[in-house]
């Protein structure tokens, strides 16, 4: 056994170091050349010479398009259904021979051995050994016989755990058709009926061969091996250009473990801050709980775990994220081309995956840091079923009654935990049910008089079918909720329990339709029903003599029907098009304000009620959503990409503060409160620079905003019977542009952003009470133009990994006061115009260590640290600023939140 | 309650938090805003109305000369005028009674040639002050108010004044007199251990009465007492006004007491723009600050004596820091030189046994035996013991 480790090891190190003497990479167009021109041709770009008899190779015709392939590949091909063998030695020289292969015996380069049917050499174990070399017969040739193409699709799983494997590459080799897995480990290839090779190349793990014998559509599930080490990528060539190739553009998708690497505050690993690296991105401020995406607001942006919808993805007031990094499997964030299978929000949709159970072993994992301790399980149920639950909770308040001597905190407390748990169950080859849930809940009290409370509640059920090798639907049914709550006790006569809740039930179906290679039919259906209680208070104890108050239920219902086609006009050409209808009714019960027409909304104007019986509709709105996108390769290296899209959104924060408060309540669209309509242009470029080592991309984008929700001076949000008095309908618009750089292999990885946007708003032209600014456009809370984010990962070994981030931001724009006035007995401030001036730039530079514990297979569990600073400089960054009245005299303050280094400490194990 | 989640957010920043002075580049502005204030009383009783412009935040108060000799009155929807009358720094007297059934203009004139008007004032008579009163509780006393709200006033605006009267750190009844060069007793009208101080308070506090059963505001919480403050060491008394607004003027002073008291804490609202129910006449869009009401303010005064408060524990009063007697005596040869200046006043006489006449004094620093430093040794006119 540790001989066959070691032979694996150095075998790796052989491959990896292989892969990186990757000068010797081949690209260019050979079409029926004989063996001696394309060893001409590959000598003169490469340093690689060729030495072989001409008898040997003289039937030989290469028939390939390369593009930055190795040679090794290339010889695969070139010699595959020949007896042809090839050994390339450690001086770059190319043996090639007839029947057996060349013996160089065991120079230092042995190992670099690369082979085409590798029955010499055991990297896995013998049942795979096997797999490798069987021939496997796809389909009956009684299928469709007249058609010259067949379909092979499949899972792709882990023999370790026998979970799913995502992000696997399956690669055909004659043609380099490659499909990447998706989070169910399915891949889907069609292919010209016949022989062919099928690699399979897990990222930082072994690849893997079956040979396959197509004779119609079939299907070929593939176990294969996960690594032990984590080990640098081996960057399958063709698979490095799909940045370039992919058709969707401003996704950003970000994995679990480059956001565990990131430098966290307290250590609790935060999957928005991992966004918040992206360009595009950014937030008002540290303890916010939303983030801002292509200058839009906090509320636009659809946070789905799965398929339940996340309300308040944050613990503590937005200091730390609401998800479990360990119950997550990937996160994606579309912020350009919203894909049409979403919608709902104006922004962006942030995917958060879940991660479902191991199918082989019970196992675990779970970390103590500063605040929580989390712990996760997973394993299957029976044969078909798995299960992954975890949890995570506040143990303790050390932190804060360590400060409690300094501060005035008597009787604070903070508490919060989450829960998720995903069950799968695999009814047969042909259904998969999985099942999500998720509760997180936070209690906090910084006095003894106050408490506030917030609970985010989802499940979800999904049944995914396959009908055929072409359709594939999924049903989805879930409920989400949200609610939060406060309790005052300061006066027992005054003592209050407000409460707030919005809860929705959806149902989605989602077909995917794969008509041939050159088009993907997406379409579906969704149905959300929401129930909204837009607050209540009530008397808290039984001295409390304050009259209960309870807004009218807000109900609803969206529907949506959507249809995309994902088609490939050619090789360089693909378009994506579709659009989606939605569909929106309020209904009753409802009492609702009527006001003169064509005036301002005010309390002057009502000039009656209208009551709506229950059921009754009280208000309709409908429209379509476009979605349009284009992807033209220009060459083997670079690309362009165009879309314009337009968004409607139902559900509306109703927020006067710059950073979204956990008390700040959800609306919906009512008869005065019209649904926010929005559309953005964007256009792209795309560049793989260093043979793929370096990603480059450029964004523009333009968007405009309708029907935005802003406040008029004194509005009040909490209890207002009629907000719509106190909303000003408001214009948005936007644009930047977004500049990416990142280097995704080598011992030193990271990226580096750079975004300059604008983002403004402006009252709406509507007759209105207010108009801010002289109904002039001014910058919205979130503009903050110039953006650099620099994340760099340099690993010093394989068990010993770094992590530096650095944040740079222009201030965010601010209402100042300008002047002073006596009023009142006091001294009072008059404010400039809004958002006229801006708070200091934001810098800040975070840096972490994680510390691998050893790697020997046996051992009972693995451990590893994490430990770093976030905010290394101690720079005080404010997060906003105040005027307040010192001794009669009004004096400027800025707040920071996080004003000195903080350090943190995070234990983590999984056995 | 949106008070709580601010303190709930000024508390959250306390724990890693840090607050830094603000100073910002401000671009010099049109400083001429006109502000106006003033709650002119319907029934006769004199009343104020006050102008004056905009300053700088960090200069000083605007010259308001420009106010002098304006014409200002009220004008009834009837057509009569009811002049105010200038009594100086931009301050102008109102004791008119006027017809509460009427509506109002308030037309205000500068000698510069601009005018302004207000929009339609409406009297509005507010309810009596049920009652006043305070409750001792583990912090201290609590001073509050009962009323009850009615069809015509429904949103008040409680204003308070306080006034005190307090010892010095040592009483002493001896003072130097360089005529007769010898300590004597203080007249009367020279007495420094018992003094008093008035207090104004800017706090604005609002409530709705329509939030309550029968509209009855019962005990609303007006001011808080630390326990041991020196303000109840003696005798305590607080005027609160009680002022009904309407719709409009409440959200104004809703407005300013938010500017004032929320700015910049993590969740607090972005600020307001402050306007009023005065416009210039010469160019509508321009802004003015200041929201006048009609109406009768109720008032009630209540006193609050040391004794109903017992045990108040003292606590320690910066000013007397360190006050104590001085253990050198100060013989008479060296009263002129000692005593003349006044920084050392005598306090306790220091008589051989005896004798009947003081050989010298023992002293204490004047600022803690000499409470006029700190306040009037008269009581003000309202007082009562």
């Amino acid at each position: 056994m540790r001989k066959l480790f070691l032979l694996l090891f150095l075998n790796f190190f052989g491959f990896a170091a292989f892969a990186q003497s990757g000068g010797e990479r081949i690209s260019g167009l050979f079409a029926q050349m004989n063996f001696e021109r394309f060893a001409n041709t590959v000598e003169n770009q490469t340093s690689y010479e060729f030495h072989f008899r001409q008898k040997d190779v003289a039937d030989v015709r290469v028939n390939l398009q390369l593009s930055d392939a190795s040679l090794p590949n290339a010889l695969d091909e070139i010699f595959s259904g020949t007896n042809l063998k090839y050994t390339i030695d450690g001086e770059l020289g190319v043996w090639i021979s007839s029947e057996s292969r060349m013996q160089m015996n065991f120079s230092p380069q042995f190992f670099e051995i690369k082979e085409r049917s590798d029955d010499e050499t055991s990297i896995v174990d013998s049942v795979d050994r096997f797999a490798r070399n069987k021939l496997y017969t796809i389909g009956r040739s009684t299928d469709d016989p007249e058609k010259s193409s067949a379909t092979i699709s499949g899972i792709v799983t882990s023999i370790e755990n026998g979970e799913p494997m995502e992000g696997a590459i399956v690669l055909e080799r004659v043609n380099y058709n490659q499909m990447v897995t998706g989070p169910d480990g399915y891949y889907e290839l069609t292919l010209p009926k016949g022989r062919h090779t099928l690699v399979v190349q897990n990222i930082g793990g072994f690849q893997e061969q079956r040979q396959i014998n197509l004779l119609g559509d079939g299907k070929l599930n593939m176990r294969i091996a996960e690594t032990v080490l984590s080990l640098d990528e081996v960057v399958v060539s063709s698979g490095a250009l799909s940045n370039i190739q992919k058709l969707d553009m401003g996704v950003q998708a970000i994995s679990i473990d480059e956001v565990k690497r990131l430098p966290a505050v307290l250590g609790e690993v935060d999957l928005v801050r991992g966004i918040l690296t992206t360009p595009g991105v950014n937030t008002v401020g540290e303890a916010s709980v939303g983030f801002n995406v292509r200058g839009g607001a906090a509320d636009q942006n659809l946070i789905l775990y799965n398929q339940s919808t996340v309300f308040n993805p944050s613990h503590v007031f937005g200091f730390f994220s609401a998800f479990n990094a360990d119950l997550t499997s990937g996160v994606e964030l579309y912020k350009g081309s919203i894909p049409v299978n979403y919608g709902g929000r104006l922004s962006s949709v942030l995917q958060i995956d879940a991660d479902f159970g191991n199918e082989e072993k019970f196992s675990g994992s779970g970390g103590i840091g500063l605040l929580t301790g989390r712990l996760s399980l997973e394993g299957p149920i029976s044969e078909n079923t798995t299960f992954k639950i975890g949890g995570r909770a506040t143990y303790s308040d050390w932190v804060l009654n360590l400060l409690e001597d300094e501060t005035d905190l008597n009787g604070s407390d903070v508490s919060f935990y989450d829960l998720n748990a995903n069950i799968r169950h695999e009814i047969d080859e042909k259904n998969i049910l999985e099942f999500t849930g998720y509760l997180s809940q936070d209690d906090f009290s910084f006095d003894p008089d106050t408490t506030f409370n917030y609970r985010n509640f989802n499940v979800a059920g999904t049944w995914r079918h396959f009908f055929n090798d072409q359709l594939e639907g999924s049903f989805t049914f879930g409920y989400d909720s949200y609610e939060f709550g406060i309790i005052g006790i300061e006066n027992p006569l005054n003592s209050f329990d407000f409460s707030f809740e919005v809860e929705q039930f959806h149902l989605r179906s989602d077909f995917e339709y794969r008509k041939n290679e050159n088009h993907i039919f997406k379409f579906g259906f969704h149905a959300i029903q929401y129930d909204l209680d837009p607050g209540t208070i009530q008397p808290f104890g039984p001295e409390s003599i304050l009259i209960e108050q309870d807004l009218e239920r807000e109900r609803a219902r969206e529907f949506s029907i959507y249809f995309g086609d994902e088609f490939t006009i050619n090789e360089e050409l693909s378009i994506s098009y579709g659009g989606r209808y939605m569909f929106y009714n309020m209904y009753g019960q409802q009492t609702i304000n009527e006001y003169v027409p064509g005036a301002p909304i005010t309390d002057s104007n009502v000039i009656g009620e209208r009551s709506f019986g229950s059921g009754e509709s009280v208000k309709t709105y409908h429209g379509p959503e476009f979605r349009v996108s284009a992807r033209y390769i220009l060459d083997n290296q670079s690309s362009l990409k165009a879309g314009f899209n337009t968004n409607r959104q139902n559900l509306h924060l109703l927020t006067n503060t710059s950073a979204i408060a956990p008390t700040d309540s959800w609306k919906l669209s009512d008869t005065y409160i019209k649904p926010q309509t929005g559309g953005q242009a964007s256009l792209g470029y795309y560049r793989n620079l260093a043979r793929g080592q370096v990603e480059f991309s450029a964004e523009v984008y333009y968007r405009y905003m309708r029907n935005l929700l802003d406040f008029r001076s004194g509005a009040t949000l909490i209890l207002n019977e009629n907000i719509e008095q106190d909303v000003l309908n408001s214009d948005g618009r936007a644009y930047g542009i977004e500049f990416l750089l990142k280097k995704n292999v080598g011992d030193l990885r990271g990226s580096l952003a750079y975004t300059f946007s604008r983002s403004f708003l402006k009252t709406s032209d509507d007759p209105s009470i207010e108009k801010v600014n002289n109904g002039e456009f001014y910058p919205s809370n979130y503009d903050q133009p110039h953006n650099v984010v620099l994340a760099l990962n340099y690993e010093l070994s394989k068990r010993i990994n770094t992590t530096l981030n650095t944040n740079y931001s222009t201030g965010r724009p601010v209402t100042l006061p300008i002047s002073k006035f006596e009023y009142a007995g006091s001294e009072r401030v008059f404010f400039s115009e809004r958002n006229a001036y801006r708070i200091p730039d934001y810098f800040r530079i975070d840096f972490s260590v994680n510390l691998e514990g050893n790697h020997k297979v046996n051992k009972v569990a693995h451990a590893s640290w994490s430990f770093g600073v976030y905010n290394l400089l101690g720079r005080s960054n404010p997060y906003s600023v105040y005027y307040t009245p010192i001794e009669g005299e009004i004096k400027g303050f800025q707040l920071s939140i996080f004003a000195r280094p903080i350090p943190f400490i995070t234990y983590n194990f999984r056995f | 309650m949106k008070h709580k989640v601010t303190i709930f957010s000024l508390l959250l920043l306390l724990i890693l938090a840090c607050r830094e002075p603000f100073e910002p580049d401000i671009e010099p502005s049109d400083q001429n805003v006109l502000v106006v204030e003033g709650y002119l009383d319907s029934d006769g009783s004199p009343s104020i109305l006050k102008l004056s412009f905009t300053s700088e935040l960090d200069g000083p108060i605007q010259d308001n000369s420009g106010l002098l000799g304006a014409s200002i009155f009220l004008e009834s929807s009837s057509g009569n005028q009811f002049p105010l009358t200038e009594i100086g720094q931009g301050e102008y007297l109102h004791e008119t009674d006027i017809p509460e059934v009427d509506t109002y203009r308030l037309r205000i004139f500068l000698r510069n040639g601009n005018s302004y008007t207000s929009e339609e004032l409406r009297p509005i008579i507010t309810p009596d002050i049920i009652d006043a009163g305070f409750v001792k509780n583990e912090t201290g006393v609590e001073i509050f108010i009962t009323t009850q709200g009615d069809e015509n006033a429904d949103n008040f605006l409680w204003t308070y004044e306080e006034a005190w009267a307090f010892r010095p750190a040592i009483s002493s009844p001896f003072k130097y007199d360089p005529d007769v060069q010898d300590v004597v007793i203080r007249g009367d009208e020279e007495r420094n251990d018992i003094c008093y101080k008035v207090s104004p308070n800017s706090d604005l506090l609002l409530e709705t009465s329509s939030r309550f059963e029968d509209q009855f505001v019962f005990r609303q919480s007006i001011s808080q007492i630390e326990q041991g403050d020196e303000k109840l060491s003696v005798r305590y008394s607080i005027l609160i006004s009680q002022k009904a607004l309407s719709e409009e003027d409440s959200e104004f002073w809703e407005i300013l007491k938010k500017n004032t008291d929320d700015l910049g804490s993590i969740f607090s609202p972005l600020p307001s723009l402050i306007g009023g129910n005065i416009s210039f006449d010469q160019d509508p869009s321009a802004p003015v600050i200041g929201q006048v009401s009609l109406g009768k303010v109720r008032q009630k005064r209540l006193f609050i004596d040391n004794r109903e408060v017992i045990p108040w524990g003292l606590e320690e009063i910066p000013e007397y820091v360190g006050c104590f007697i001085s253990q050198d005596t100060v013989f008479i040869e060296s009263y002129p030189t000692k005593l003349q200046s006044g920084i050392i006043l005598p306090v306790r006489p220091i008589i051989p046994e005896g004798g009947f006449n003081p050989i010298g004094y023992l002293t204490a620093p004047v600022n803690c035996v000499d409470c006029t430093r700190r306040g009037s040794n008269v009581p003000p006119e309202f007082w009562e013991d």
